[in-house]
């Protein structure tokens, strides 16, 4: 070995093909700390770290052997005295005359060795980092999946409950035709004529009311009005109805209609305090031959009759609201009346306006046509509504008497 | 025959036999390794050269870390690739890791194999005092494990860069290209574990195929003592000691290992060198 490489400042090793120490440099021996004839013969094994060894077995043997060089390795010497060396290794097999030699230089990385493990520190930190957030996104995107699960459900029940809605909105207008086809026209000939106005809060009424012809001279109307509104208070309009059309269409005594609808509406509850309703009412019995009317009014609005020359008479309720006290009494009140007379009958959803605007509406326009009548009526209850009350279930009844 | 499993592993069929031979790499490699040996079977055999999932030319995309986190997904490609194949009673040779992924093969489904020949096999690398030493201690294989990240194992093409400008070589150059390591760092370094901390010395007294085992001289990977081991446990075996020193014969001595598996698949009798008395066994 001539002295250059000798002292050159890498080691240098040659290996025979399986790895024994054909020969040195002094640059070698001396970072080893061992002496040439003490390595000369060793098997490279020797100066290795035992990882060193086994890396050497798995990637820098076969590496040679294919292709015949290896560059840049890096692997870990074990001076004699068991201190760790990092060194890269290039090498390079040459065929000799009757021999193959591996031709190795080393050179030591303490610093580059320590400054990469501080890099492979840091890179399984954020490997680990790395991990963590995956599996942070992983839990996310499954709360992400139940939430859009929820949504979805969600989005299924309200379309459910959409059609519901849907449904029983159709119910509610056919069970309103129902309702409406059961009242009566109002009658117009040369002793009566009448407008009426009905209108319903929601799809169905509490109020209900009924016009009947008896005979010639004999007229019936009835105005109800079942507490509450809506399909309950609706229902029981429509038993009472049944019941009102059949009495007072065969001329039953007025009181005694009262009666009858009363005890009706006890029947219906006798067993059932929870669904207990009543209604008010006021039945008047008009006469246009004896010019008499005979009326009951248990719990209802006074109904108002005005004078061919506007003295106005509020028609009071003598008796409780139908299906409240058992054992009532109803009794009939009669009064006579002249030619030109005007009847307003109505439900309390119009009843609050009545004392301030429709009594001396109605008494101001004693001349009016009742359609004209009825036409000032709406207008006041629209601009009325508005601004203070409540939408109820609204019915009033005209009337003139010639 | 499946071709996805025939493309996921990188799966290679030559030769004029009808006899059909598989040969599986050791820890790391791909079938590269096998060039040399392998060509020496053509003539006689239907050559099989494969990839596991992760390594050399195979589907990267089917690499799954939970299945290949044991050496069984490693069988499992095995078990594939002969299922694939039809393979039945097929000869198997295994370098290191890689015939113990045979042997574990073999137990699920035995009709495949007809012969194993076990190269350099170790059941377990980590010594278990006082009645087994593997070789090495966990701190030792945890640095091999870091010394293989200090020499960006896996990094693409790291290997292939230090090839020659030979340009007779040129082709070889070619063939190393990312090919005769892990390309994967991860994949490598998932691999490394599984090979090196699993304990299969229970599973060979379960092994059924007949098996040849061939014991490199001066094998650090895998010592004498493991050689014998297996011998002394794998039921029907037979141990070869080499000439060949180191841990990869079929690259460093081609010649010997085809002509001692040769001999073994030819003879119908082999004589039993340096195994105990009588556990040799007649073919």
């Amino acid at each position: 070995m001539d002295e250059q490489l000798n002292h050159a400042p890498c080691g240098f090793l040659t290996l025979s093909e399986d790895g024994f120490i054909l020969d040195s440099n002094q640059t070698f021996l001396k970072l080893l700390n061992y002496s040439q004839d003490s390595l000369i013969g060793q098997h490279v094994n020797f100066i290795l770290t035992v990882p060193a060894r086994l890396f050497s077995q798995l990637y820098f043997f076969p590496l040679i052997k294919l292709e015949h060089r290896v560059e840049e390795m890096y692997i870990s010497l074990e001076t004699s005295k068991g201190e760790e060396i990092p060194v890269l290794i290039n090498a390079l097999l040459r065929r000799e005359k009757e021999r193959t030699v591996l031709e190795c230089i080393l050179i030591p990385m303490r610093k580059r060795n320590e400054y990469e493990n501080e890099l492979l520190l840091a890179k399984k930190d954020t490997e680990e980092a790395l991990k963590a957030k995956h599996k942070a996104i992983m839990e996310l995107k499954t709360t992400l999946k139940k939430l859009e699960f929820q949504k979805q459900e969600l989005l299924e029940l309200n379309q459910q409950n959409q059609k519901y809605k849907i449904e029983t909105k159709k119910e509610l207008e056919l069970a309103r035709i129902i309702q409406e086809t059961s009242l009566t026209n109002p009658i117009n000939n040369d002793k009566v004529q009448m407008e009426v106005y009905y209108n319903a809060s929601g799809e169905l009424s509490g109020d209900i009311y009924g016009i009947y012809q008896i005979d010639p001279y004999r007229y019936g109307i009835i105005l109800l009005d079942v507490m509450g509104h809506g399909i309950s208070s609706a229902l029981i309009t429509m038993t009472l109805h049944s019941l009102f059309q059949r009495l007072i269409s065969a001329g039953y005594p007025v009181d005694l209609v009262m009666k009858e609808l009363d005890s009706h509406l006890h029947k219906l509850f006798n067993s059932n305090e929870e669904a207990r309703h009543y209604s008010t009412a006021i039945y008047l019995l008009i006469d246009t031959e004896r010019q008499k009317v005979e009326y009951v009014n248990a719990g209802h609005p006074p109904a108002i009759w005005q004078d061919p020359d506007g003295t106005q008479y509020e028609l009071c309720s003598s008796a409780p609201p139908l299906g409240t006290f058992e054992g009532v009494v109803f009794k009939t009140n009669t009064f006579t009346y002249r030619k030109g007379g005007r009847l307003l009958l109505y439900t309390d959803g119009i009843d609050p306006l009545i004392s301030n605007y429709l009594a001396p509406l109605v008494r101001k326009t004693v001349s009016l046509s009742l359609f004209k009548l009825k036409e000032e009526i709406l207008q006041c209850l629209n601009h009325e509504k508005n601004v203070d009350y409540k939408s109820d279930d609204e019915t009033f009844i005209l009337v003139d008497l010639k | 025959m499946d071709q996805n499993i025939l493309f996921r592993n990188n799966v290679k069929i030559n030769g004029k036999g009808t006899q059909s031979i598989i040969f599986a790499p050791g820890f790391g490699c791909d079938q590269s390794v096998w060039k040399s040996v392998a060509e020496a079977f053509e003539k006689d055999y239907q050559v099989i050269l494969f990839d596991y999932v992760g390594l050399g030319r195979s589907d990267i995309h089917a690499y799954d870390s939970k299945r290949y986190s044991s050496l069984l997904g490693y069988a499992q490609d095995v078990l594939d690739v002969c299922e694939a194949l039809d393979l039945k009673d097929t000869i198997f040779v295994g370098h290191s890791v890689g015939s113990m992924i045979g042997a574990l093969a073999s137990l699920s489904h035995p009709e495949y194999f007809s012969r194993l020949v076990m190269i350099g096999p170790s059941p377990y690398y980590l010594n278990d005092p006082p009645h087994y030493y593997g070789g090495f201690e966990k701190e030792e294989l945890l640095g091999l494990i870091d010394m293989m990240d200090k020499n960006y194992i896996g990094w693409a093409n790291v290997f292939a860069s230090t090839v020659t400008n030979n340009p007779e070589r040129h082709e070889v150059k070619r063939q190393l290209e990312e090919r005769f390591c892990s390309t994967d760092p991860i994949i490598a370094r998932e691999f490394a574990e599984a090979a090196f901390f699993a304990d299969n010395r229970s599973d060979l007294k379960k092994v059924t195929v007949p098996a040849l085992i061939l014991q490199c001289s001066n094998d650090i990977i895998a010592p004498l003592a493991v050689g014998e081991y297996i011998h002394h446990h794998l039921p029907n075996s037979l141990l070869k000691i080499m000439d060949a020193t180191g841990h990869c014969p079929h690259m460093s001595h081609p010649e010997e290992t085809i002509r001692l598996i040769s001999q073994y698949l030819n003879e119908e009798s082999v004589s039993v060198e340096g195994s105990p008395a009588g556990r040799g066994v007649n073919l």
